[in-house]
C-alpha cells in the first residue's frame, strides 16, 4: 500500500483534511435528507449527528474550519424547515428538545440542540426566553477556542431573528424583553471574546504572528455580538448606558487581551450611534486608560473624537436636537479631562501618541465649538505642561513628535487662516519653544506664508511686537545656529517673505501706524547685517508712505511728525550702513530726498539736503566698483534732477559735485557717460532759484557735453570712441530738439563726420552692428525731422 | 418419550394472566442478551388467571399425578448454573391425581404477593420471576414456565441532597463539581456543574460516564464486573481557571436499574459517576461518585411546565466568578443544615486544599476509587473532603463501553 508523500506541504494538508471533511459532510447531509424526506425523523437526526461530527476536528485552520462550518450548517438548515413543517401540526417539540441532548458528543449535540432550540422558540414563542437562556447557557461546554466560537456563532445567527425586543415591563414575560436579549447577547459576547484571548495563549510562542493573523480573521465572529446588540430596537439611550455599555467594557478591559481590546473599543465605536456616545463618554474614555499597554489608545480616542465632530457638523446642519445635546454634554471638557488623564495614567504611550490626542482634541474643538478658542489655548496648555512634566524640549526637527506638534501647531492657522487668532493663544508660543530651531523656523515660514496669503493685516504694536517674536527664528540670529551653516539662498528666500510680511504690518490710524514702524525697526534691528537687509528697507519705504499720508491727512502737527518719520528713516538707513552695506542705503536716501521733496514740510530742504549728502558720502566713502560707481552717480544726478526744493546755495554745489563726481570717475567711457548725464542736470533740474522751473542753463549743458567729446577721443578703443560718439550726438540732438540754442549744427556735422570717418574702420562684430544701427537710426531720425517740419529749421544746415 | 414414540397422550400448557391484554409490559433481557416483553408486575400485586390444558389427542385421556402452579422467585449466579436461590416459592394445587378427558382451565391466584426485589439480568446473575405449571407424570411431567417481569417502585427519597465535592490533583489540577442529587430516578436528569480553581494541565475533553458495578457472592467467590453503562462529553477543549461548565444528563436513554444492594445477600447493583477528564496526551483524570438510582411509579406526577426538565439546571446557573464566590457561601449554608448527610459538608477553603497535598495518590494509578468514599464516610476529617483524582496512564480505553448515541 503506498504511503502518504512525506512532502506535503501545509496548504495541500489544509486543502487534503478540509476536501475530505467535506466529503463526509456531502455524504451524511445526502442521508440526511433522504431520510427527512421519507419522514424517518430518527435516522435523519442520526445522520445530522454524524455530519455534525465533522465539526468537532482540530485539524483544520480558521479558514477553512470555516468552510466547513458554512457547508454543515447549510445542510442543518434543511433539518430545520422541515422540523418547522412538521412541527406545525403536531408539537412534539420538547420531546425532541431532550431527545437530542442524548448524543454522546457535546460538538454534535450543541448544534442540534441549538437548531431544535430554535424551531421550539419559532413554533411556541412562550419558551423562548427560557431556550435562549438555556442555549447560551449549555455552549460553556465546547471550551475549545475555535469549535467554541463557531458553535456560539451558529447559536447568534439561528436567534438573530428571535431575539425578544419589546420593552421592559413589570408583568412576567415568558417570551422574554429586550433585557433578556440583552442578557443573552452580552453572555455570548462574553464567552465569545474569552475564548478568542485564549487562542492567544495557545501553541508555542514562535508561532505567534501565525496565532494573531488567525485571530485577525475571527475577529468578526466576535464583534458580530456587538453588531446584533446595536440591532435591538428597544435598546434605548438608557439601556444602553445602564446595561449595554458597561457589560462590554467590563468584558474588554478584563481580557487584558490588547488585540481583543483595540478591535472591540473600536467596533463599539462604529457600531452604535454617535447620540449614545455623546451621553456615554465618561464612562468609555475612562475604560480606554485602562486598557493594554499594547493598545493603540490613540488610534481608539481619535476615531471617536472625529466622529463625533463630524455628527456635530451634521446635526448643526440638520436639526437642533444634536447641538442640544452637545450643549449639554460638555464634549470638550469631558473629552479634554479624558484625555489629561489617559496621557498622565499611560506611562508607556509614546510621546507621539500623546500629541496626536491633543491634536485630535483641537481638531474636536475647532468643529465643534469654532467660536471657542479658549479651548484651543486650554489644548496648548496642556500640551505645554505635557512636555514639561515628561521633560521634553527641543523636540529634534524631524523626530515623529515634532512632526505632530508642528501638526497641532498648524491646525488653528489652517482653520482660521488668521495670524491674529494665533496671537490671541497665550499658550501657542510658549508650545512652539518646544520645537528645535529648525522646527520652528519651518512652522514661522508656515505662518508666513498664511499670512501672505491671506492678506492678514497686523494693526497694532503689540500684535506686531507677538508676531515678530513668534517668527523669531527669521527675525533674528539665533544662538543655537551656528553661522557658518546658513545657506545663504535660502535665507534670501526666508527673508524675502518676512519682507513681504512687513509690509502688512500697518494700521489705518496714522500714529498707531508709526508706532508700529518703530516697534517693528527695534525687533527687526537684531536680525544682524545678513537679515536688515531685506528687513528693513520695507520699513523705510512703509515709513515714506506714512509720510505721504500725514501730508494728505487734516492732522495739525503733520509737518513734525513728518520730521520725525524721516529721522526714524534716516536713523534706520544709518543701521544699514553700520551693517557695511553701500548701494542699498544710497538708494534708500535718495528714495528718502524724493520723497521730502514732495511733502515739503517744514524745514525739508535742509533734510533733503541732509539725505543728499549722505548719499553722497555713501559714494564716495562706500562705493569703490567702478560700474558701481556709474550706476550710483546716475542714480544721485537722476534724483537730483528731479528735487525742486534747494535753494541756489544748496543746489549749486550739489550739481557741481556731481559733475565734479562724474569727470573723475576711473575709466574713461564711464567719465564720458557720466559728465553727459550730468549735462541734464543743468537744464532740466529745478531749484528755488529757477522757481521750481528747469534750470535752461544752455551754457554749461555744451560745456558738458563738450567735456564728454574731450574725453571720448581720449579713448583708446576705436570701437568705444565711436560708440561714445554715436551716444553724444544724442544727447547734442535731444538738447538740440529740446531749444538749446547754444547748440551748433556744426559741432553735430562734426561728430556726424567724425562718426562716418571710423565707422568703416572697425571690425565687423556684434558691438559693430549695433553701434551701425544706433548711429543710423539717429540719422534716420534727424532725417525724419527734417522732411516732416519745414517750419522748424533747427536742423538746417546738418550733413548727414 | 412417550409422545416420542407416538402413543400416550400430551397437553399443551397455556398460562393466562387476568387482564394481560390491558397490563403493561416491560422489556426484559434474556440471559443470551435478547429482549423480552413481560407483563409487569408490582410487589403486592395478586398474580391471577387461568391455567388452559389442552390435549393434543382429543379422545383419549392423560393420566396425572396431580397438577401445581408455583409462582418463583430466584436468583441464577450463571457460575453455579446448578444452584438457585429461590427467595420466594408459592404452589397451589390445581388438580388431585387423576385423568383428564378434556380441555380443562384451572383458575389460579396467588393473591397479594410479596415481590420485594426487581427483575435483573446481568453480567454473571439473574433475578427471575416465574410461574411454573406441573401436570406431574409418571415418566415425564409436563412443565409450562412463564416469566413476568416484577418492577419495585420506591416513592421520592426523604433525603435527597446535592453531591458536592472539591477534587484535585496537586499543583495541576483543582476542580470542584456539583451533582444536584445523590438519588435519581431512572428517567431523571442529572443536572451539576464543574467549576475550574485550578488548570496546569491541557486538557483535551471532560466526560461524565455512568459505571454499572455488579458484584455477586461473598467471600472468596466474590466477582465484581464493573460496565460503562454510558459516556457523555460534557466538554470539549480546555478550560480556564474560573470556568464553570454545565453538567445535564438524561438517564432515561440508557439502560439502567434501581440501585440493589444485598439483595438476598446474593449480590448488588451500583451505579456510579465517573467524572473523567482527559489531557492531550491521553492521560486521564477520574473521580467516581456513587449515585443511587430508583424506579418512580409512572404516574407521579407531570413535569414542571414552567421549568421542564429538558431545560433544568439553566436556569439557576450564573457565570461570573463573584456569583460563584456568593452560591458557594449561599450553599454552605445549607449544608450545614445537612450535616449528617455523607457527601456534603461545609465548602473547605484552600488551606484545607494545601493540607490535603500529602495525601496525594497521584502515582496510585489503579488504586481502588472507592477507598475514600465509601468505605468510612463517617470519620472522614475535614481535610479529605477535598479528593485527589485519579490519574491513569495508558490510552483511557480501558472500560467496556457501551456505546450510547440516540
Amino acid at each position: 500500500m503506498p504511503t502518504v508523500p512525506q512532502q506535503i506541504s501545509p496548504v495541500e494538508e489544509q486543502e487534503k483534511y478540509l476536501h475530505d471533511a467535506l466529503g463526509v459532510v456531502k455524504s451524511q447531509a445526502f442521508h440526511m435528507n433522504r431520510a427527512l424526506d421519507k419522514n424517518k425523523l430518527m435516522d435523519a437526526l442520526k445522520y445530522a449527528s454524524a455530519m455534525l461530527a465533522e465539526l468537532r476536528t482540530s485539524l483544520l485552520s480558521p479558514k477553512s474550519y470555516y468552510e466547513l462550518y458554512m457547508a454543515v450548517t447549510d445542510e442543518l438548515r434543511h433539518l430545520e424547515i422541515y422540523l418547522l413543517d412538521d412541527f406545525k401540526k403536531d408539537s412534539k417539540v420538547p420531546d425532541l428538545y431532550e431527545l437530542v441532548q442524548y448524543a454522546g458528543n457535546i460538538v454534535p449535540r450543541l448544534y442540534l440542540l441549538i437548531t431544535v432550540g430554535l424551531v421550539h422558540i419559532k413554533t411556541n414563542s412562550s419558551s423562548r426566553r427560557d431556550i435562549l437562556k438555556d442555549l447560551v447557557e449549555m455552549c460553556r461546554g465546547v471550551q475549545h477556542p475555535l469549535r467554541g466560537l463557531f458553535l456560539r456563532n451558529y447559536l447568534l445567527q439561528c436567534t438573530r431573528n428571535i431575539l425578544p425586543d419589546t420593552p421592559e415591563s413589570d408583568v412576567d414575560s415568558p417570551e422574554g424583553t429586550v433585557k433578556d436579549s440583552i442578557d443573552f447577547v452580552l453572555m455570548n459576547f462574553a464567552e465569545m471574546n474569552k475564548l478568542w484571548v485564549r487562542m492567544q495563549h495557545q501553541g508555542h510562542s514562535r508561532e505567534r504572528q501565525h496565532r494573531e493573523r488567525e485571530r485577525e480573521e475571527l475577529k468578526i465572529l466576535v464583534g458580530t455580538n456587538l453588531v446584533r446588540l446595536s440591532q435591538l430596537e428597544s435598546v434605548t439611550l438608557e439601556k444602553y448606558q445602564k446595561m449595554v455599555l458597561p457589560g462590554i467594557l467590563e468584558q474588554v478591559v478584563s481580557c487584558r487581551d490588547a488585540i481583543a481590546q483595540e478591535y472591540l473599543m473600536e467596533c463599539i465605536i462604529q457600531v452604535f450611534p454617535d447620540e449614545f456616545h455623546i451621553q456615554t463618554l465618561t464612562p468609555f474614555l475612562k475604560s480606554c486608560a485602562e486598557l493594554e499597554q499594547g493598545v493603540d489608545v490613540k488610534k481608539i480616542v481619535i476615531c471617536l473624537m472625529e466622529r463625533l465632530a463630524a455628527f456635530s457638523q451634521r446635526s448643526d446642519s440638520l436639526d437642533s436636537d444634536g447641538t442640544t445635546a452637545l450643549q449639554d454634554v460638555q464634549l470638550f471638557e469631558v473629552f479634554s479631562d479624558q484625555v489629561s488623564s489617559i496621557i498622565s495614567n499611560r506611562q508607556y504611550l509614546p510621546p507621539e501618541d500623546m500629541v496626536s490626542l491633543q491634536v485630535a482634541l483641537i481638531n474636536l474643538a475647532l468643529k465643534c465649538y469654532p467660536k471657542r478658542i479658549d479651548y484651543i489655548d486650554k489644548v496648548m496648555l496642556s500640551s505645554v505642561e505635557m512636555f514639561h512634566r515628561l521633560g521634553l524640549d527641543r523636540l529634534e526637527y524631524h523626530s515623529s513628535v515634532a512632526k505632530e506638534l508642528q501638526k497641532l501647531l498648524k491646525i488653528p492657522l489652517d482653520a482660521y487662516n488668521d495670524i491674529l487668532v494665533i496671537l490671541k493663544l497665550k499658550h501657542y508660543s510658549g508650545l512652539m519653544q518646544h520645537l528645535d530651531y529648525n522646527g520652528r523656523k519651518a512652522l514661522s515660514i508656515y505662518i508666513l506664508n498664511n499670512a501672505l496669503e491671506n492678506d492678514t493685516i497686523v494693526p497694532t504694536p503689540k500684535e506686531v511686537e507677538q508676531a515678530l517674536s513668534l517668527l523669531n527664528t527669521l527675525v533674528c540670529e539665533e544662538n543655537e545656529n551656528p553661522i557658518g551653516d546658513i545657506d545663504l539662498e535660502e535665507l534670501t528666500e526666508e527673508q524675502c517673505l518676512l519682507a513681504r510680511f512687513i509690509h502688512q504690518l500697518k494700521s489705518q490710524v496714522l500714529d498707531e501706524h508709526y508706532l508700529i514702524l518703530t516697534v517693528a525697526r527695534k525687533i527687526l534691528g537684531t536680525g544682524g547685517p545678513l537679515r536688515i537687509k531685506y528687513t528693513l528697507p520695507p520699513l523705510v519705504f512703509q515709513a515714506y508712505q506714512l509720510a505721504y499720508k500725514y501730508k494728505n491727512s487734516n492732522e495739525e502737527k503733520w509737518e513734525k511728525k513728518c520730521t520725525k518719520i524721516f529721522e526714524f528713516s534716516h536713523q534706520t538707513i544709518t543701521a544699514l550702513v553700520k551693517a557695511e552695506l553701500a548701494e542699498l542705503p544710497l538708494r534708500l536716501f535718495l528714495q528718502g530726498a524724493l520723497a521730502i521733496d514732495q511733502i515739503s514740510f517744514d524745514n525739508h530742504e535742509t533734510v533733503a539736503y541732509e539725505f543728499m549728502s549722505q548719499a553722497f558720502s555713501l559714494y564716495e566713502d562706500e562705493i569703490s566698483d567702478s560700474k558701481a560707481q556709474l550706476a550710483a552717480i546716475t542714480l544721485i544726478v537722476g534724483t537730483l534732477e528731479q528735487i525742486s526744493c534747494f535753494s541756489e546755495e544748496n543746489s549749486d554745489p550739489l550739481r557741481t559735485q556731481c559733475a565734479l563726481a562724474a569727470s573723475k570717475l576711473l575709466k574713461k567711457p564711464d567719465q564720458c557717460r557720466g559728465v553727459a548725464t550730468c549735462s541734464h542736470l543743468f537744464w532740466s533740474g529745478k531749484s528755488l532759484a529757477s522757481h521750481k522751473e528747469e534750470a535752461h542753463d544752455g551754457k554749461r549743458v555744451v560745456e558738458c557735453l563738450k567735456k564728454g567729446l574731450r574725453i571720448a577721443k581720449q579713448c583708446m578703443d576705436v570701437s568705444v570712441q565711436v560708440q561714445l560718439f554715436v551716444e553724444l550726438l544724442n544727447h547734442y540732438v535731444y538738447f538740440l530738439e529740446k531749444g538749446n540754442d547754444q547748440i551748433s549744427i556744426d559741432i553735430l556735422n562734426q561728430v556726424i563726420k567724425k562718426i562716418k570717418d571710423e565707422l568703416p574702420n572697425l571690425e565687423s562684430s556684434d558691438e559693430t552692428e549695433q553701434i551701425t544701427k544706433h548711429f543710423n537710426n539717429t540719422l534716420e531720425h534727424i532725417r525724419i525731422r527734417l522732411e516732416s517740419s519745414e517750419d522748424d529749421l533747427i536742423y538746417k544746415g546738418i550733413e548727414i | 418419550m412417550m409422545s416420542f414414540f407416538g402413543f400416550g397422550q400430551s397437553a399443551e400448557v397455556d398460562i393466562y394472566l387476568d387482564g394481560q391484554e390491558t397490563r403493561k409490559r416491560a422489556e426484559v433481557k434474556t440471559e443470551d442478551g435478547k429482549k423480552e416483553k413481560l407483563l409487569l408486575y408490582y410487589d403486592g400485586e395478586t398474580v391471577s388467571g387461568k391455567v388452559n390444558v389442552s390435549l393434543k389427542k382429543p379422545g383419549s385421556k392423560l393420566e396425572h399425578q396431580g397438577i401445581k402452579i408455583e409462582f418463583i422467585g430466584q436468583i441464577e449466579m450463571y457460575y453455579d448454573r446448578g444452584n438457585h436461590h429461590e427467595f420466594i416459592s408459592l404452589v397451589k394445587e390445581l388438580a388431585r391425581p387423576g385423568e383428564m378427558i378434556a380441555h380443562t382451565s384451572y383458575p389460579f391466584e396467588f393473591s397479594n404477593v410479596e415481590k420485594s426485589y426487581e427483575v435483573y439480568t446481568g453480567g454473571n446473575v439473574r433475578l427471575r420471576y416465574f410461574l411454573r405449571v406441573t401436570i406431574i407424570r409418571r415418566l415425564a411431567d409436563i412443565i409450562k414456565e412463564l416469566d413476568i417481569a416484577v418492577h419495585t417502585l420506591c416513592s421520592y427519597p426523604e433525603m435527597n441532597n446535592p453531591i458536592k465535592m472539591e477534587v484535585g490533583i496537586e499543583d495541576c489540577l483543582h476542580i470542584e463539581f456539583e451533582y444536584n442529587k445523590s438519588k435519581y430516578h431512572l428517567k431523571d436528569v442529572i443536572v451539576g456543574k464543574i467549576y475550574f480553581l485550578l488548570v496546569r494541565i491541557k486538557i483535551k475533553h471532560m466526560e461524565i460516564a455512568i459505571i454499572k458495578r455488579e458484584v455477586t457472592g461473598s467471600g472468596p467467590n466474590t466477582f465484581t464486573e464493573n460496565v460503562t453503562i454510558a459516556k457523555y462529553e460534557i466538554m470539549d477543549g480546555a478550560p480556564v481557571r474560573g470556568e464553570s461548565i454545565p453538567i445535564r444528563v438524561f438517564l432515561a436513554g440508557y439502560e439502567l436499574t434501581p440501585t440493589m444492594r444485598e439483595v438476598n445477600k446474593k449480590f448488588s447493583v451500583r451505579y456510579y459517576l465517573n467524572l473523567v477528564l482527559m489531557d492531550t496526551e491521553d492521560r486521564r483524570y477520574f473521580k467516581q461518585q456513587e449515585i443511587t438510582l430508583w424506579r418512580r411509579g409512572d404516574k407521579v406526577r407531570k413535569p414542571n411546565i414552567q421549568a421542564p426538565a429538558i431545560m433544568a439546571g439553566t436556569q439557576n446557573l450564573e457565570n461570573t466568578t463573584a456569583v460563584y464566590g456568593q452560591q458557594r457561601n449561599g450553599d454552605q449554608g445549607e449544608n450545614d443544615s445537612n450535616a449528617d448527610n455523607n457527601e456534603s459538608q461545609e465548602a473547605p477553603n484552600k488551606e484545607d486544599f494545601l493540607r490535603s497535598q500529602s495525601n496525594d495518590k497521584l502515582n496510585n494509578s489503579v488504586a481502588d476509587p472507592f477507598d475514600q468514599v465509601n468505605s468510612s464516610p463517617l470519620d472522614r476529617s475535614p481535610e479529605n473532603q477535598i479528593q485527589n483524582m485519579k490519574r491513569e496512564e495508558g490510552d483511557g480505553q480501558n472500560d467496556v463501553a457501551n456505546e450510547n448515541v440516540e
